[in-house]
């Protein structure tokens, strides 16, 4: 069974095959999008339906989702809003959004690029990380966790 | 040597966003001829060179991503290089991603054609510090490799001799090898086998025709041979059967990996850096936020600038019409015809030339301004922000362009429809644009709702006939979809290229062109047209023209009684006959047929409001002009489409009239 991914802006996956959409399949493997593909989603337009991605950081598509969930994809990164993000999994953050004053405060949690993250507690607004290596968790709300890239390390820690 | 030589074809082939057109013109300038490719309504564009002794005729063939045709353009590329293999490829690429346009680079190399690779825009990829090893890749290609910039004109007399030594020394290019799973190549070499057997394709490499076989689903047009469709079906099940993915798509990935690997060696510094200048007006002009009030703001802008410039050219040239015309009217000569003959050479012919001469000035600048927004790359930003809206009536984002400029004018934003992606959405949009309420429908409701209506309302009443037009868009899109009179949509994959200046004379050709060929294709049948409109009005002989003894006050009365329940005089059915040269028209129209001093107290007296607003939506929804048809038959190139678009106007319009008079009426108004 596939499951259906959630993509958002900031998500990233490799693209495992093309899906079963022949059509789309074969044009897509003509513009050189192919199996073993990263794509990244870097934006939603504005009505939604619509996304923008980047493929192997070199070529811009806009697809719409139901195009792209017709693809079979492996989840790389997502931001920690995502709804992809599950309890108790271990996260490493690949990286901060923009804004000085942000990646400032982020900085003083002690949340960075490169650290390890446990997701603690999730709710409908707000969730709490476990940072692994100082062992301390951080509130963090929806917004901030929008902005916040993680990506999947395979070890599970309980 | 001998100095007669025959003329030598060459072939401009390259992926979407490439710079080809750019490329063309730069090459060819003025020597151009458009057409279209026989049976669809894609341009087809030639264009002349001479390189020394050789006359050169350059084909640019439209883009297309891989020969394995998926769509019309493709069909047409694929269909080209089978049949009528060209002398010479010149093939595109673009420097700042050799991986994207390689592969059908690598494609188009295994057919054995001579070949010339040009590596376009080395000026943005120098911006970008991106250092490529052009002599390797010409070695790992084993063809003339020419890097150019077609914007500034840089390497384009190393491109032009490249040309003339491959055509004075045609080289058959060696195919590059192409790893292929083993038994897919098995299959090639089996089939390659069979065809070099019976070769019906000379030019052309065995192992390409029996790949490109492979991959299609269909037996292949190009090669009539039932027992090699049969060995080839054999081979497709036996290959399938061996892998997960299709085989089209395996042998694009063998190509695109072949692709990457020229791509590492050719390009010095890894990754490759984004584009940050795109990157970062994308930011901004695709902003959550920003984006749709900057869209509109361009389009307001757009709309003013072409109907700001455009309305006093046309009434500059509408007067010099006139002037024209009385001066003719004193000439000896003239006075001398048989009246019917002057009123046939003045209201028929002249009046004709006229309705052609005044979309002159609008069809240039909506052409100078859609290529800015073409060539800028910002065409594919505002599809991307229109997307949604316009899949809900199956179309995708580019349509919505067109069909809000059909709220200025119907004619260019019909013919602005060959830049849309994909037949369907090309048809579709051409039948949607005719509902849009475009300025001449608008003149006719200012003056009615004027005469008919309080100044209080009047202005409603008008606002009300532009939402009216909005949801008549919006229903036929929804009809159209579920008719499936186009076909099927196809998938929506849209590359967003990064943005680049257009060149002025890139625009000035664009819209010289455009101009050019709405004079060859559209003139003659709207002179035709209204020399139709003519006859209607002016015959018999003895009657006063469009009296209701002359031909068209006869079928007027003729139809009375369809347009009864509508609350529709004959006297307006006539006008509404002569609106379909210009709707424009429909006003005076109006002021002939009642023939009365005073229009405005004769019309308030014969129409009631609920009449003036049932013959308002009509004129809204009625076939557009005949201006409008002349083009959708230019860019259709189908008189079934050009019906559908009449028929389709002709009964929304009467069913929308029928149901807002019987219920006004049922409502107590009159």
């Amino acid at each position: 069974m596939k499951t259906q991914l959630n993509f958002q802006p900031g998500c990233e996956c490799l693209i495992r095959s093309l899906g079963s959409n022949k059509k789309m399949a074969q044009r897509l493997a003509d513009m050189g999008v192919l199996p073993g593909s990263k794509m990244r989603i870097i934006r939603l337009a504005p009505f939604g339906e619509t996304l923008e991605v980047s493929i192997d950081d070199g070529q811009y598509l806009a697809l719409r989702e139901d195009e792209i969930n017709a693809l079979d994809c492996d989840m790389m990164a997502m931001p920690l809003a995502s709804p992809s993000v599950k309890l108790n999994q271990t996260y490493r953050i690949r990286s901060l959004a923009d804004g000085k004053i942000f990646r400032q405060r982020m900085e003083r949690y002690g949340i960075a690029p490169g650290i390890t993250v446990r997701i603690h507690e999730l709710s409908m607004h707000a969730l709490s990380i476990e940072l692994l290596p100082l062992r301390h968790t951080v509130k963090l709300g929806f917004g901030e966790a929008q902005k916040i890239i993680v990506e999947v390390t395979h070890g599970r820690k309980a | 040597m001998a100095g007669k030589h025959k003329e030598i074809v060459v072939a401009l082939s390259a992926i979407p966003n490439t710079g080809k057109t750019t490329l063309f013109n730069r090459l060819t300038g003025s020597r151009q001829s458009t057409g279209n490719w026989p049976g669809v309504s894609i341009e087809k564009k030639c264009g002349r060179l001479t390189l020394g002794e050789y006359e050169v005729q350059l084909i640019d063939l439209p883009g297309a991503y891989a020969l394995t045709p998926l769509n019309e353009e493709e069909r047409i590329v694929h269909g080209f290089f089978l049949e009528t293999p060209p002398d010479v490829v010149l093939n595109i690429v673009d420097a700042r991603n050799l991986y994207r346009g390689l592969g059908l680079t690598l494609q188009m190399a295994m057919s054995g054609l001579p070949m010339v690779v040009v590596v376009n825009m080395m000026d943005e990829a120098r911006r970008q510090n991106i250092e490529l090893d052009i002599p390797l890749l010409a070695a790992h290609l084993g063809v003339p490799t020419v890097p150019i910039s077609a914007r500034t004109g840089e390497g384009i007399p190393a491109l032009l001799n490249a040309m003339y030594q491959i055509i004075k020394k045609p080289e058959r290019t060696r195919p590059p090898h192409i790893s292929f799973p083993p038994l897919l190549e098995e299959a090639v070499k089996d089939l390659a086998r069979k065809i070099g057997r019976n070769p019906n394709s000379p030019g052309l490499e065995p192992a390409f025709l029996a790949t490109l076989l492979l991959e299609q689903d269909k037996a292949s047009s190009a090669i009539k041979h039932p027992t090699l469709n049969k060995a080839v079906q054999k081979w497709q099940r036996r290959v399938q059967r061996s892998m997960d993915e299709d085989i089209a798509v395996t042998c694009a990935q063998c190509r695109f990996n072949a692709a990457r690997g020229l791509m590492l060696e050719a390009t010095h510094q890894q990754p490759i850096p984004p584009d940050a200048r795109s990157e970062w007006i994308d930011r901004i002009l695709l902003n959550r936020w920003l984006g749709l009030p900057l869209f509109f703001l361009s389009m307001l802008g757009l709309f003013q600038a072409v109907y700001g410039l455009g309305t006093p050219l046309q009434e500059m040239l509408a007067h010099s019409f006139d002037s024209g015309e009385q001066w003719l009217h004193q000439q000896p000569g003239v006075v001398a015809l048989p009246s019917w003959l002057q009123s046939f050479l003045f209201d028929g012919l002249w009046q004709g030339m006229a309705v052609v001469t005044s979309f002159f000035p609008i069809i240039a600048l909506f052409f100078i301004f859609m290529s800015i927004i073409e060539d800028s790359g910002y065409m594919a930003r505002a599809a991307f922000l229109m997307d949604r809206l316009m899949h809900r009536i199956g179309l995708d984002g580019k349509a919505f362009i067109n069909l809000l400029l059909g709220y200025g004018c119907n004619i260019p934003a019909v013919m602005g429809t060959r830049i849309l992606s994909g037949r369907y959405n090309r048809l579709v949009t051409m039948l949607l644009i005719p509902f849009t309420l475009c300025s001449a429908r608008l003149q006719v409701f200012v003056f009615l709702t004027a005469i008919l209506f309080p100044p209080a309302i009047a202005p409603w009443i008008v606002f009300a006939l532009y939402l009216g037009s909005l949801l008549a868009v919006f229903v036929m899109g929804l009809l159209l979809k579920v008719l499936h009179i186009a076909g099927n949509p196809e998938p929506f994959i849209m590359e967003i290229p990064p943005y680049r200046f257009p060149t002025l004379s890139g625009v000035a050709l664009r819209t010289w062109y455009e101009l050019k060929d709405f004079l060859y294709r559209a003139a003659t049948l709207i002179i035709v047209g209204v020399i139709m409109v003519w006859l209607l009005t002016h015959f018999p002989a003895t009657a006063a023209p469009a009296s209701a003894e002359s031909w068209a006050g006869q079928l007027g009365k003729f139809v009375a009684p369809v347009f009864d329940p509508l609350g529709i005089h004959w006297q307006e059915t006539v006008a509404l006959l002569f609106g379909l040269i210009a709707k424009e028209i429909v006003i005076g129209a109006l002021a002939v047929i009642y023939g009365g001093p005073d229009l405005a107290n004769q019309l308030a007296e014969q129409i009631t409001p609920l009449q003036g607003i049932s013959f308002m939506v009509f004129t809204l929804l009625y076939t557009p002009c005949i201006a409008t048809l002349a083009a959708i038959y230019a860019e259709s190139r189908s008189w079934l489409i050009t019906a559908l678009s009449l028929v389709l106007g002709l009964v929304s319009a009467w069913i929308a009239s029928l149901l807002l008079y019987q219920t006004g009426l049922a409502l107590g108004f009159h």
